[in-house]
């Protein structure tokens, strides 16, 4: 029996490296997962991933930013398995290193519109068929970088700092309606994306690891486990708060 | 005319750098400092410089954890100088570096009975006579300790972290009086202690990196003017605040 | 000898009440003041007022959220005054209460664009002109709404929680440029705005019941005051931190 069974799960994000595998980890709990990406390709990996595994998943094409294809994509994911109760925000743009004073403009409205106004697409579209199914648990992905700052990331951690405290007024907000919102702050996780400002794994670990009192990086494993728990029923005092999976990176 | 004109502090550790640093920045704004240390020799050497610039100061040979000789001290400090009104915390012992299992219980004791069971013994004794005066502030030395981890020192990490809870538990029980709490959490400050731990500056600074983006450590009378703001009525809505002088190494 | 002498501030939302009173202060500080509002005829009469009493201001009608005006308004400072050391960014606006749900999308942009989007858009600008001038300080209005959850104001909560983070991040990219950002989060302060929301101050307090400690609102001189601080060189060591001026709303 898993600690999801009979869930129904959105995750966005699905086709990346942290929230492909929550994706797999609720559909090895028992959820029926909708996978969301704005690509095409790996979020089908995702499901094939799934289903492989005997899961139930389907896969959804969705910019988050864009209001009308979010609607129609929760619409049809609480339509195809019949409710909605748990979503994982997880989208985020990857944008090129700068400072506030040479970041264009564009650059910033673009990670301001995924990372944070796509947050709040998802999660109002959600938020009607959680109350129809009598509750519901948001896992938002903040990051370690919502907490501590780190060089030419001004809009990154903007949005990431606005994440945490987007998701404490939906668990203020919605309290009553029994939904639960918490944000997960991953410290450095071994993903692809990591590889988008550095060339090399082992570079990455060489800057990163000694960071991390725990000497290694996050795999992306470690965050699914958190995220499971954060659905769960185990959590169910848990809202408004803060989750640092960083392998102690703001402990030091 | 000055900044804390016609208040009365008490600044324990006056005769160290910080504390030290803080009775002279005091008196030069009017305030009438009644300085207390255990070393006999360090803290006549604060109230003589005091005296000689032209301010009020008083000596005090006094040990915090000690609450007859607390309780006599305050006393002392009001009958020369007629009140009370901010209290300055900063008594700490420098523990040995130690991980956990090799701590003796004794040495753990040490800590927390001069760092926060002391601050404890100050703050019972000064609450009344502030009271009496109509209001009051507690300027409380934690350190960016009480907020991120430094390696093997549990018990001062501890110890700072329940700095910060006392400063806002005093906060909320004392608001009603008028009485105000905030604590201060210095990052790297250039004094003679460092070294006990450290060859040279430099050697503190390249340790520190990459949390000290500017490069510099914090001097005593960066720490001191924080304090001159949280004593004045400047700061009359600021209290249970935790108040990072660090260079921004909490930000990292 | 004021403590700002030689200083050149810009300041934005100076129409209003905080940041009016800040620039009032600083202009009694000795800091020649640009002061900037969208409202004419407010930011006119706050500059009034520091000229009237003997300082030096200008006043300039500018809508943050544009980009080509906030620039031209920073030069015609820099013409003005010679050079620009110390921005205090204070311009907000705060959505109809509104659960997330039921939030119109163009509300939420709205928010985030002048809360978030306008902050960077003035430090994208004013940080060139403090590279120039040698150093500077930047003075971020967030909010106890930035580290709490409010209710019925998802948007304001995201933006000042992500201002939070983006002071930060300026901390940590322009400290090597002797930039000091520093955020300050104000608990309920008595302003008209504040009044527009609300039948009486009487409610207000009654509204947030015993987190009031002082059992008093805050006043707009006491954000000026923090402000002063930070501006001031006594805050050289302060950068990155969270300034919480709220009564100890936050400590309880």
């Amino acid at each position: 029996m898993g600690m999801l069974d009979g869930k129904a799960a959105l995750v966005t994000a699905a086709g990346g490296g942290i929230a492909g595998a929550i994706a797999r980890k609720f559909a090895a709990e028992g959820a029926a997962v909708c996978c969301v990406d704005v690509n095409e390709e790996t979020v089908a990996r995702t499901v094939a991933d799934i289903e492989e595994a005997g899961g139930k998943a389907i896969a959804r094409i969705c910019n988050v930013a864009d209001e009308a294809a979010v609607k129609t994509t929760v619409d049809q994911t609480a339509e195809e398995f019949g409710k909605l109760e748990v979503v994982v925000n997880a989208a985020a743009a990857s944008e090129p290193l700068h400072t506030v004073a040479n970041m264009p403009l564009e650059t910033w409205q673009e990670v301001m519109d995924v990372n944070l106004t796509g947050m709040f697409l998802v999660s109002k579209h959600a938020i009607p068929h959680m109350q129809a199914a009598g509750g519901g648990q948001f896992i938002n992905i903040s990051s370690t970088f919502g907490h501590i700052a780190w060089p030419q990331r001004p809009a990154y951690m903007a949005t990431k700092g606005a994440v945490r405290q987007l998701t404490r007024s939906i668990a203020l907000d919605f309290a009553p309606d029994n939904i639960r919102a918490n944000s997960i702050l991953p410290g450095a996780i071994e993903t692809n994306r990591l590889l988008a400002r550095t060339p090399t794994i082992e570079q990455v670990r060489a800057k990163m690891v000694p960071l991390h009192p725990i000497g290694r990086l996050g795999q992306p494993e470690d965050i699914a486990n958190a995220a499971a728990f954060l659905a769960s029923d185990q959590s169910s005092f848990m809202t408004g708060s803060d989750v640092f999976v960083d392998g102690g990176f703001t402990a030091v | 005319m000055g900044r804390l004109e016609g208040k009365v502090a008490f600044v324990t550790a006056a005769g160290g750098a910080i504390a030290g640093a803080t009775a002279r920045l005091f008196a030069s704004e009017g305030a009438a400092v009644a300085c207390v240390d255990i070393i006999e020799e360090n803290v006549k050497k604060t109230a003589s410089d005091i005296e000689a610039a032209g301010g009020k100061a008083i000596a005090i040979v006094c040990d915090v954890t000690d609450e007859e000789a607390v309780k006599a001290a305050i006393d002392e400090t009001v009958s020369a100088f007629g009140r009370l009104n901010v209290v300055f915390n900063a008594a700490a012992y420098t523990d040995p570096l130690l991980p956990l299992h090799e701590l003796d219980v004794d040495l753990w004791r040490k800590t927390f009975d001069v760092n926060i069971t002391g601050m404890f013994i100050v703050t019972k004794y000064a609450i009344p006579h502030m009271k009496e005066a109509g209001s009051g502030s507690f300027i409380n030395i934690s350190s960016i300790y009480g907020a991120r981890a430094a390696k093997k020192r549990p018990a001062y990490c501890s110890s700072k972290g329940a700095v910060r809870m006392l400063s806002k538990s005093v906060a909320v029980d004392y608001a009603e009086d008028n009485i105000r709490a905030n604590s201060i959490l210095p990052g790297p400050i250039e004094t003679p202690r460092l070294l006990v731990a450290n060859k040279n500056m430099d050697d503190v600074i390249n340790r520190h990196r990459p949390h000290l983006p500017a490069a510099r450590l914090g001097q005593p009378e960066e720490i001191a003017k924080t304090a001159v703001f949280l004593a004045s009525d400047e700061s009359s809505f600021m209290s249970g605040n935790d108040c990072f002088v660090d260079g921004a190494y909490n930000a990292i | 000898m004021g403590r700002l002498e030689g200083k050149v501030a810009f300041i934005t939302a100076s129409g209003g009440a905080i940041a009016g009173a800040t620039a009032r202060l600083f202009g009694a500080e000795g800091a020649a003041v640009c002061c900037v509002d969208i409202v004419e005829e407010n930011v006119n009469q706050t500059a009034t007022d520091i000229n009237e009493a003997g300082g030096k201001a200008i006043a300039i009608t500018c809508d943050v959220t544009d980009d080509d005006a906030v620039k031209a308004t920073v030069d015609k400072t820099v013409t003005e005054f010679g050079k620009l050391d110390v921005c205090f960014n204070a311009a907000a606006y705060s959505e109809k209460r509104h659960r997330l749900a039921e939030m119109p999308l163009d509300m939420w942009k709205s928010v985030i664009d002048v809360n978030l989007t306008g902050m960077f858009i003035v430090a994208r600008h004013v940080i060139p002109q403090m590279q120039a001038a040698g150093g500077g300080s930047i003075i971020n209005v967030s909010s106890i709404y930035g580290v709490v959850g409010a209710k019925e104001r998802p948007a304001y909560c995201a933006a000042k929680g992500g201002v939070r983070m983006l002071s930060k991040s300026i901390a940590v990219d322009y400290a090597v440029d002797n930039i000091r950002a520093n955020s300050i989060m104000p608990g309920p302060i008595e302003t008209p705005r504040l009044l527009a929301r609300n039948p009486s101050i009487e409610a207000v307090i009654e509204r947030h019941g015993p987190r009031l400690h002082q059992k008093r609102l805050g006043k707009p001189e006491e954000i000026a005051q923090t402000a002063l601080f930070l501006a001031s060189d006594d805050a050289n060591f302060t950068s990155g931190a969270d300034m919480i001026v709220d009564g100890a709303y936050t400590a309880f």
